[in-house]
C-alpha cells in the first residue's frame, strides 16, 4: 500500500476577509504551494478535493472547478465535497484515498467558506442547514440549540457545568491570541468568558465561534514521489471517519458523538498510534462543549470527565499534556465551514515541521491529530499525522 | 351544557353532551384573543379532540372557510366540509364547527343547541404585544415573505405532517419508532406509521434561544417572544423528540418536567402556515 505525507499546506487568515472566493483560494493555495521545501508548480496536481457548504449560494454549482481554474490548477480532476462542517476533513480524507488507490501521485485538499459577504439577515437563513432540517428547524433549532441541549444533558449526567465550558474558551483564546491566522487574536478572563450574554441557554457568546471566511489548502504525495518536494515530509499516519444520525433525538445518545468515536478508532488503529501518543491535537470547537465532548470521544479524558479534565486546567500548550487547540481552534482560530478541517490538517502541519509561530510552538511535537465534524455530529473525519512515516 | 370551565391543549373549554365551546384564554379588555400561536385552526382541533376524548364519534363537520381542513383531518380524522355562509344547502355532515368573532369556537350536531358560557381563568394580555405579535402574524403570512435560504417547502412539510401532527410512529420488533424513517439495517423498507404515541412525555434536556440565534424561520417574531425555547423529551414509549413550547408563555422547563401536546402554528412562508405540536409543561 502506498504511504501519503503532507509536503505542503497553507491558508489565509480567518476572519472577515476583503477577498472574495477566487481569490482566497489563490492566497491559500500559493501559501501552500510556497511551503513544500523544493519547487512546486501547481499543473503537478493530478487531483483537487475541496471542500465547501457554499454558504450564500454564491457558487453553489462547479464551486472546485472555478476556483482550480484560477489557482493554475486549470484541467485536473476536481469535485467539491460537502459534509457540513467536515467538508474539507472528508476531503483530505478522499484526497489521500486517491492517493493510496494509485491513481494519482499529487492531490491537493482544501477548503473554502465566504460567510461575511451576507446581511445578516440573509446569513441566518444558511445557517444550521446541517441539521435534520423537516425536524430540528421546525422545533425552533440551529446548532447553538441543538449543542445547548447536549451541554444541559451532560451537565445533568456527569456533573459538568458552565465554568467547565469557560475554561475551555479562556485557553482557546490564549493560544489563538498567538496566531497570525486566527479570526478573534484576544485574550479573555475567566470573568468575561463567563458573563457573556446567553445565545442558546446554557451556552453564551463566549461558547460559540465567530462565522468566519477562509480557505486552507493541503498538498498530498505518494511515497515514491515526497523526495522530489521535501526531505522532511509530514506523514499521513492514519484517517477515520464516521456518520451518525443527523438529528439528535434519533441518537443513542446526546452526551457523546459515535462518528467521532468510529472515526478516531479506525485512525488509531490505522497509524498505530495510540491516546497518550498525541502531542497536539486540533478538535473541532464550533461551540465549547464539543471540545468537552472531543476530550472523551477521543480518549483524552474518560466518559464522564471531560468537564474536569477542562477544570484542571489541561489542554493548554507545553504544559505536559496533549496540547488541545494550539491555534485557538475554531472558537479563536474562527470556522470558514468547508475551509476548517484542512485548516486543523495545516496548524499540524506547521506544528510538526516547526514553522508556526514561536510563542506557541509545541517543543518537540512528534503527533497531531485532527478531529473535524460536521453538523451536530452527523459526520465526523479524524487525521493522524507523524514527523516519522 | 356543563358550566364548568376545563383547560384544554391550553384553551378553556365547556363540554356538553353534543357540544362543546373552546376558547383562548387571553382577553384585551372583554374581547377574547387569540395567543401567541393559536388560530381558528388550532381551536378547532382541539374542540374535535376534545369530543373525541369523551367519546364522540365525528366522521366530518360542516365550517367555514376560515379553517386549514387538511390539517384538522390530519390531525383528527375529521373531514371538513367547508362552505361560505351563503350555502347552507352544502351543509352535508351531522357535526358544525362555528367561529365567533373573538377566538372562540363551538363544535357541536346540528340540530343542537348552544348556550355560550362565561369562563374562568381568563388570563389579561399586554396590548402592546398582542399587536405586535397579530401584526408579526400578519407580515409572516404574507406570499412574499420566503426563504432566502434553508427551506422545508410544503410538499416536505406534508410528508412528515402525520408524524407531527398525530405522533404517528413506526411499529418494528416491538419498538416503536418517531420520527418515521424510510429503510432498515438491511436495507428493507420500513412499515407504514400506522401507532400513536402517547401524548405524554419527559424533559432531558431544553434550551432557550436568544432571538438573534433563532432559525431565520422565527426572525420576525423570535424578539417579540424574547427568543424561543426548546425542549428535548423522551416519551414513554421509547421515542425523543424536539418541539417549541406552546405560546412560549411558559418558558422556564426543567429537566424532568411532564409535558403534555397542543398543535400550534410553528411559522409561516408562502402563505402557507406549517402546524405541529408544542409542548407544555404539566404543573401541578
Amino acid at each position: 500500500m502506498v504511504d501519503v505525507a503532507v509536503i505542503g499546506a497553507g491558508q489565509t487568515k480567518y476572519g472577515n476577509h476583503p477577498l472574495g472566493l477566487k481569490a482566497m483560494w489563490a492566497e491559500a493555495a500559493t501559501n501552500a504551494f510556497n511551503s513544500v521545501d523544493n519547487n512546486f508548480e501547481a499543473n503537478l496536481v493530478d487531483e483537487a478535493f475541496i471542500g465547501s457548504v457554499a454558504f450564500g449560494g454564491a457558487q453553489l454549482g462547479n464551486t472546485a472547478a472555478i476556483l482550480t481554474e484560477h489557482s493554475g490548477m486549470k484541467g485536473c480532476s476536481v469535485r467539491r465535497v460537502e459534509n457540513a462542517c467536515a467538508s474539507s476533513g472528508f476531503a483530505l480524507r478522499d484526497a489521500m484515498m486517491a492517493i493510496k488507490s494509485g491513481e494519482a501521485d499529487i492531490v491537493v485538499a482544501g477548503g473554502i467558506e465566504k460567510m461575511n459577504d451576507l446581511s445578516a439577515e440573509r446569513k441566518r437563513y444558511w445557517l444550521g442547514v446541517s441539521g435534520d432540517t423537516e425536524w430540528e428547524r421546525l422545533a425552533g433549532l440551529t446548532f447553538p440549540g441543538t449543542y445547548a441541549l447536549m451541554a444541559r444533558r451532560h451537565f445533568h449526567e456527569y456533573g459538568s457545568n458552565h465554568d467547565d465550558l469557560v475554561n475551555i474558551s479562556v485557553k482557546n483564546h490564549m493560544h489563538g491570541f498567538e496566531n497570525e491566522f486566527a479570526h478573534i487574536r484576544k485574550e479573555v478572563s475567566f470573568e468575561k468568558a463567563a458573563s457573556g450574554f446567553m445565545v442558546a441557554d446554557p451556552l453564551t457568546l463566549y461558547d460559540c465561534c465567530p462565522t468566519s471566511d477562509g480557505a486552507s489548502c493541503v498538498i498530498l504525495a505518494a511515497d515514491h514521489v515526497v523526495r522530489e518536494f521535501t526531505d522532511d515530509p509530514i506523514w499521513l499516519k492514519g484517517s477515520g471517519a464516521g456518520s451518525d444520525h443527523l438529528a439528535l433525538h434519533d441518537r443513542h445518545s446526546i452526551t457523546q458523538m459515535s462518528a467521532p468515536q468510529k472515526a478516531v478508532a479506525q485512525a488509531y488503529k490505522g497509524s498505530g498510534v495510540a491516546t497518550t501518543d498525541i502531542d497536539l491535537a486540533d478538535v473541532h470547537t464550533c461551540f465549547t462543549i464539543v471540545e468537552l465532548m472531543a476530550t472523551e470521544d477521543q480518549g483524552f479524558a474518560n466518559r464522564g470527565i471531560g468537564g474536569l479534565f477542562a477544570r484542571q486546567g489541561r489542554g493548554i500548550r507545553d504544559e505536559g499534556d496533549v496540547a488541545i487547540n494550539p491555534s485557538g481552534g475554531l472558537k479563536s482560530k474562527g470556522h470558514p465551514l468547508g475551509a476548517t478541517g484542512t485548516g486543523q490538517a495545516v496548524e499540524v502541519f506547521k506544528q510538526l515541521k516547526g514553522t508556526v509561530e514561536s510563542a506557541r510552538q509545541i517543543r518537540d511535537a512528534k503527533i497531531g491529530l485532527t478531529h473535524n465534524v460536521g453538523g451536530s455530529g452527523a459526520t465526523c473525519a479524524v487525521h493522524i499525522f507523524g514527523r516519522d512515516r | 351544557m356543563d358550566e364548568e370551565t376545563i383547560v384544554w391543549k391550553g384553551y378553556l373549554a365547556c363540554i356538553g353532551e353534543d357540544s362543546c365551546v373552546v376558547q383562548s384564554p387571553w382577553y384585551l379588555g372583554d374581547d377574547c384573543v387569540f395567543g401567541a400561536d393559536s388560530d381558528y385552526t388550532t381551536l378547532a382541533i382541539a374542540a374535535i379532540q376534545l369530543l373525541q376524548s369523551k367519546g364522540s364519534q365525528i366522521n366530518s363537520i360542516n365550517a367555514l372557510n376560515d379553517v386549514e381542513a387538511s390539517i384538522i383531518f390530519m390531525a383528527t380524522g375529521v373531514e371538513v366540509m367547508q362552505t361560505s355562509n351563503d350555502d347552507s344547502e352544502e351543509l352535508t355532515a351531522n357535526w358544525d364547527l362555528c367561529i365567533s368573532d373573538d377566538a372562540r369556537v363551538v363544535v357541536c350536531k346540528t340540530d343542537c343547541d348552544v348556550e355560550l358560557w362565561e369562563p374562568e381563568g381568563g388570563l389579561e394580555v399586554d396590548e402592546e404585544f398582542h399587536q405586535q405579535i397579530t401584526l408579526a402574524w400578519e407580515k409572516e403570512c404574507l406570499p412574499e415573505h420566503v426563504s432566502q435560504g434553508a427551506y422545508i417547502s410544503e410538499q416536505q412539510y406534508q410528508e412528515g405532517a402525520a408524524a407531527r401532527l398525530n405522533l404517528m410512529s413506526q411499529k418494528m420488533d416491538g419498538e416503536l419508532i418517531w420520527p418515521p424513517r424510510q429503510m432498515d439495517k438491511k436495507g428493507n423498507l420500513m412499515p407504514q406509521a400506522s401507532t400513536s404515541l402517547q401524548e405524554v412525555a419527559t424533559i432531558e434536556s431544553w434550551t432557550k434561544l436568544a432571538a438573534a440565534g433563532a432559525p431565520s424561520e422565527f426572525s420576525i417574531r423570535a424578539p417579540l417572544l424574547g427568543g424561543i425555547t426548546t425542549v428535548f423529551v423522551r416519551f414513554e414509549q421509547g421515542p425523543r423528540g424536539v418541539f417549541l413550547l406552546v405560546d412560549d408563555e411558559d418558558n422556564n422547563p426543567k429537566i424532568g418536567d411532564q409535558v403534555q401536546f397542543a398543535i400550534r402554528r410553528i411559522y409561516a412562508q408562502e402563505a402557507f402556515i406549517r402546524y405541529g405540536l408544542k409542548c407544555q409543561i404539566i404543573r401541578d
